[in-house]
């Protein structure tokens, strides 16, 4: 239960956290790619209408002294940034459509902590 | 608020009718004659941009280029004086590579070859065993400079030993254009490279136009950069400055974000929100302050294409490492976030970003293998695509493949 516990009003979520509380962008991407469909679009329909007031708790902290209950909950914000394209613009699918090959894409800024 | 709605139906060859409304030569793209000439006559004559000051802010702080279409690698490094130099990445005794990572810090550069050491001025400042050379003053042979710029924080280096112009005077007016804009406040920077095996030019060509954002972008992008004003993604002004270009790429100020965008337009900055603010745009770009502004794209010769818009900037470039082959970088420049909302907001446009650059990339690699078939001589270019029309002039300009060999 430890690290996976989010702030108070948003412990009915913590179910995502193991999955989805990443720190990198390269987790983030490579978790997405490794998902359904069916996958991405539940986390997407569940996190949607929480994602404004989880950002609005987050910002009574400035962002280099969030805490670390508080930094979990922010990197599933990231994680919802990284999977709404794929389900508001590809209809769910975990890849970009008429796409470069992804893996060739290098970010060079993948293992940057957020 | 701005009113100003933009002419989208102006015809570009009536404008700008010296570059003519001619099928323009496939060749440049698949003759490997032709790429040698570009590397002699374009890469290694004019200025180049190699990156941010802010990539190397301390002294000693330096960053390697390995610029194959000059021929030649590059060191960057901030002297103690806090001056950015470039020298060729060679070392005076037996011709090692001196530096071999891309980026560090350092007191001193050592050989690792028999250990000759040169400061960060490009000085020979120790040689072992020196008595035992012939006739050698260290004064001499230092590391061979390489000319090296600034413009807006921009840094350009040009490998000719004589650069015909000052960076001010190859940027010309483009650059007075284009000064003023806050590049150095947005610095948060996110950046993307591949190789392409494809030609610099086709991968150069297809971010030059919005005659694509419909079929390529019709998911990353829909109703974003077309409209019911503007369906075609035409070019609300395209601007010419010598070898260098710019247009406007429409905005729909009737966009509806989708639920994420929404909440991320509530956070921070975005590439679509279009209603804040203009005022951190240089007066010339959009000066009419137009809704219907999305983004300024400018190119400048050769290879480097600049967007802005407010709250952030992008670049793409193209380095040519073979006829068929090119390293393309992507990068998109954000204020550094301060709220963990602030950075939600570029996570997310970040990612809508990537996902149209990847759209954007699918097709080059298939045309090149399709054009060097030989097959098909001649590009067509419609009128909205004026601005690829320029680049294989200018290109022309400088590299003569046509008049000169009497190619028809």
């Amino acid at each position: 239960m430890g690290t996976t516990r989010l702030p108070q009003p948003f412990t009915d979520i913590e179910v995502f956290v193991a999955d989805w509380s990443l720190a990198t962008q390269r987790e983030r991407e490579q978790k997405r790619a490794a998902s359904t469909a069916e996958e991405l679009k539940l986390v997407y329909r569940i996190l949607l209408p929480r994602v404004d007031p989880m950002l609005e708790y987050l910002n009574q902290y400035s962002l280099d002294k969030v805490p670390a209950d508080a930094k979990r909950l922010f990197y599933l914000t990231l994680s919802f940034a990284e999977i709404a394209p794929f389900v508001e613009c590809y209809k769910g699918e975990p890849r970009v459509l008429n796409s470069f090959e992804e893996r060739r894409f290098i970010a060079v800024h993948a293992d940057r902590l957020a | 608020m701005a009113t100003a709605i933009f002419d989208v139906n102006k015809r570009w060859s009536e404008e700008y009718p010296e570059l003519g409304t001619d099928p323009v030569p496939t060749e440049p793209c698949i003759s490997a004659e032709y790429f040698e000439l570009e590397r002699e006559r374009v890469f290694r004559k004019v200025w180049l941009y190699v990156g941010r000051q802010e990539e190397i802010p301390n002294p000693g702080d330096y960053m390697v280029r390995d610029l194959k279409a000059c021929r030649t690698s590059v060191i960057f490094v901030r002297g103690q004086d806090g001056t950015i130099r470039g020298f060729h990445n060679i070392c005076s005794h037996r011709g090692n590579k001196l530096a071999w990572d891309e980026a560090g810090s350092c007191q001193n550069f050592s050989c690792k070859f028999h250990g000759w050491v040169y400061d960060t001025a490009g000085q020979l400042v120790g040689v072992p065993d020196e008595e035992f050379f012939h006739n050698f003053d260290k004064a001499d042979n230092g590391l061979v400079p390489v000319a090296t710029e600034l413009w807006q924080g921009f840094l350009f280096a040009n490998v000719d030993p004589q650069p015909s112009q000052s960076l001010d005077d190859y940027l010309g007016a483009w650059g007075k254009r284009m000064s003023g804009f806050p590049y150095g406040e947005l610095t948060a920077r996110y950046a993307y490279k591949t190789e392409l095996k494809c030609n610099w030019k086709v991968a150069l060509d297809a971010f030059s136009e919005g005659y694509h954002v419909n079929v390529i972008h019709g998911q990353s992008y829909p109703d974003t950069f077309t409209g019911k004003n503007n369906p075609m993604c035409h070019l609300p002004e395209v601007r010419f400055y010598g070898p260098h270009r710019s247009c406007i790429v429409y905005g729909n100020p009737n966009h509806k974000p989708s639920p994420a965008a929404a909440i991320a337009y509530r956070f921070g900055e975005s590439v679509t929100k279009r209603s804040g603010s203009q005022d951190q745009l240089p007066a010339e770009v959009n000066p009419t302050r137009s809704a219907e502004f999305g983004f300024d794209l400018d190119v400048i010769f050769p290879n480097l294409l600049l967007h802005i818009l407010p709250g952030m900037w992008f670049t793409h470039q193209f380095w040519p490492l073979a006829v068929d082959r090119t390293l393309w970088e992507g990068r998109a420049y954000w204020r550094p976030a301060k709220t963990p909302g602030e950075r939600f907001a570029q996570e997310f446009n970040n990612t809508v970003l990537r996902n149209a650059w990847l759209e954007d990339t699918a097709t080059m690699e298939a045309t090149q293998e399709a054009l060097s078939s030989g097959v098909k001589t001649h590009f067509h270019l419609q009128d909205q695509e004026i601005l690829i029309r320029h680049s294989y002039k200018v290109l022309e300009d400088y590299v003569g493949f046509y008049t000169e060999n009497g190619n028809a």
